[in-house]
């Protein structure tokens, strides 16, 4: 059961990573941004969303914070968890939304002398996208810290319960899924368009930077386009990088509880049995047995971390030097 | 990550709204107001939201002059900072807040406050100093000093606001446990950063930013107040139900108000404001 529950926890953090990613796309928080949000500044007049809510790590923080703390007080007050979290997450949104427009309009305002107009329909038509994709990632994070929260509830073990609130589980994981989505799949201010005449896709002239804010494939480019391209590979490899991360960060602390001894003396003290009151009896007399359990725990735990660590260490390595032989730099048209 | 750029001119202060006291008198009116609210506790909730509203606005002016210099993407980092500093010394503060206590009044959490300006002080003067970190940004000791006591002051409203009283086991119990402190702690960094983050360019005005500052309060108090509205252990005493509808209240009329002034102002002073249109043709 424990198990079931950590996969869903980690489908969730893949769902919630993709989303969070795309929507940084519409945003321009993320996919193209830096320079790029300030075109306007280098003569790019541009018809892109400009959503300058600091990084992506405390914005997220932000929305699944409050999330939590809206889907907190509905828990305490006896809604149903499969109520209390869409409507957690749909204020988090709310707050979102109000974030955007102060930060589209404010920035835009602010390039006064560089002739950049607000469109209207720019704003408008940008907010119901970014809404929505955020709308599913603070869903699925907040979904994430209630199951922490309950885990033990959930999988018949109360001392797994997590020892933080609702609230702070959120912020944590909201810092973390926007660092996530910050630092990955951010394929279209790379290689993929950009820098397409570099080799390897580095780095280009400042002057260039905005021009990729102004036309695209047809038509004047706007962050939808974007996310369209972003969704094909950028999002889902950034979901699977956060999902990945939480199985392997799982997997370990499960593999150390269940080699250590730290699940079979949990069960073992649940149980109704003789062998359950023997267990109870046991730890409460000798001290020093929960105690040598969880230090095996901790120390398998960390040793499986380890090898996960430096097994993908390795892995990058080589597929960064078999890639670069086997395709070269570019090579143009 | 967002970028700062352009060069910073002087402000036009003829045009449009504007904010009358200057950053000085701003930082000391302020920092009166709430002051004398926070060594208050037994006062009602939208009382100390005006405290919270001045503090946070302080705040953010000296995010914006300490940023002004070309910060770029250290603004965020900065407002993080202040509300971190916020947190210890509000920490400090309640742990002092059982001595010097005369009638209601508890002037003892000014140790907190106290502390905090000397830290921010200090590594305002680390950081700028040529020997140390070097940063070289004018005027980094005094915002660094002054975002201290602006987060202190900010952080122990909000504790007072939500626990009723500055007591520590109480601040901890009902504040701090059960992690509604993570969304004081967030908003409050947005309401010192955001504004500056997201007016930022050639053609950012004081008055406009500041506005940005007192809506992001408006909503920190829809959000304590329904917290303390669902959590409350009393009707009308301090912390009790009708505090916290109160708080919900007046956190809607405020940001109603300012978030609306602020989209007006905005958009009567870009550039212009057109419904659709095709981008300018570059040469």
């Amino acid at each position: 059961m424990l198990f079931a529950w950590m996969l869903l926890i980690v489908f969730l953090a893949l769902i919630a990573c993709m989303f969070e990613d795309l929507e940084s796309d519409i945003g321009s928080q993320s996919n193209p941004n830096s320079q790029v949000q300030l075109a306007a500044q280098i003569g790019q007049v541009n018809r892109f969303f400009n959503k300058a809510i600091s990084g992506e790590a405390p914005s997220y923080a932000l929305y699944c914070t409050i999330a939590g703390v809206v889907a907190y007080v509905l828990l305490l007050k006896d809604v149903n968890p499969l109520l209390a979290i869409p409507i957690g997450a749909l204020a988090g949104e709310a707050i979102h939304v109000i974030f955007s427009v102060t930060a589209h309009v404010g920035r835009t305002a602010a390039q006064k002398r560089f002739e950049q107009p607000i469109y209207l329909d720019v704003l408008y038509g940008h907010l119901l996208p970014i809404a929505t994709h955020g709308f599913m990632a603070t869903l699925c994070i907040t979904a994430i810290a209630y199951i922490q929260c309950n885990l033990g509830t959930l999988s018949g073990m109360p001392a797994l319960d997590h020892p933080f609130a609702l609230p702070l589980l959120g912020f944590i994981w909201g810092i973390t899924v926007g660092a996530i989505g910050s630092s990955t799949g951010d394929i279209h201010y790379g290689a993929e368009r950009e820098f397409q005449d570099r080799p390897f896709g580095e780095g280009k002239r400042v002057v260039y930077h905005g021009k990729i804010t102004r036309y695209a494939d047809c038509g004047v480019r706007t962050q939808k386009d974007i996310a369209y391209f972003c969704a094909k590979y950028g999002g889902p490899i950034t979901g699977f990088t956060f999902g990945l991360i939480i199985l392997f960060e799982s997997w370990r602390s499960l593999i150390g509880m269940m080699l250590g001894g730290y699940l079979p003396l949990q069960e073992a003290m649940a149980s109704d049995t003789l062998l359950g009151t023997v267990a109870r009896v046991a730890t409460e007399l000798i001290p020093a047995i929960p105690a040598a359990i969880g230090d095996l725990t901790a120390i398998i735990g960390i040793v499986v971390g380890l090898a996960i660590g430096i097994v993908l260490i390795v892995g990058n390595v080589v597929i960064v030097k078999w890639a670069r032989k086997r395709y070269g730099p570019f090579v143009g048209e | 990550m967002t970028v700062g750029g352009g060069p910073v001119v002087e402000e036009e202060k003829t045009e449009g709204f504007s904010f009358p006291p200057d950053v000085t008198q701003l930082g000391i009116i302020s920092a009166i107001i709430a002051i004398v609210i926070v060594i208050i506790p037994g006062l009602p909730a939208v009382v100390k939201a005006v405290g919270v509203i001045f503090a946070l606005l302080w705040g953010m002016d000296s995010v914006r002059k300490t940023s002004k210099y070309g910060l770029g993407t250290g603004v965020p980092s900065i407002g993080v900072l202040a509300t971190g500093y916020g947190v210890l010394g509000a920490l400090v503060g309640i742990a002092f807040a059982g001595i010097l206590n005369v009638s209601i009044v508890q002037p003892g959490v000014l140790i907190g406050v106290i502390a905090m300006a000397i830290v921010g002080l200090i590594s305002g003067v680390l950081s700028n100093n040529e020997k140390i970190i070097g940063m070289k940004i004018p005027g980094l000791e005094r915002g660094m000093m002054e975002l201290g006591i602006a987060g202190t002051l900010a952080m122990l409203l909000q504790f007072s606001i939500v626990a009723g009283s500055l007591d520590f086991n109480l601040v901890v119990e009902r504040a701090i446990s059960n992690g509604v402190i993570a969304v004081m702690f967030v908003l409050s960094m947005m309401a010192m950063f955001h504004p500056y983050n997201a007016c930022l360019g050639p053609d950012e005005r004081r008055p406009r930013t500041l506005m940005v500052s007192i809506e992001i309060s408006g909503l920190l108090f829809i959000i304590l107040g329904i917290f303390v509205a669902a959590t409350a252990v009393s009707t009308w005493g301090v912390a009790g139900v009708v505090d916290g509808i109160s708080l919900i209240v007046f956190g809607l009329i405020v940001w109603i108000v300012f978030f609306v002034k602020f989209i007006k102002t905005a958009m009567r002073e870009a550039h212009s404001t057109v419904g659709t249109g095709l981008i300018k043709t570059i040469e």
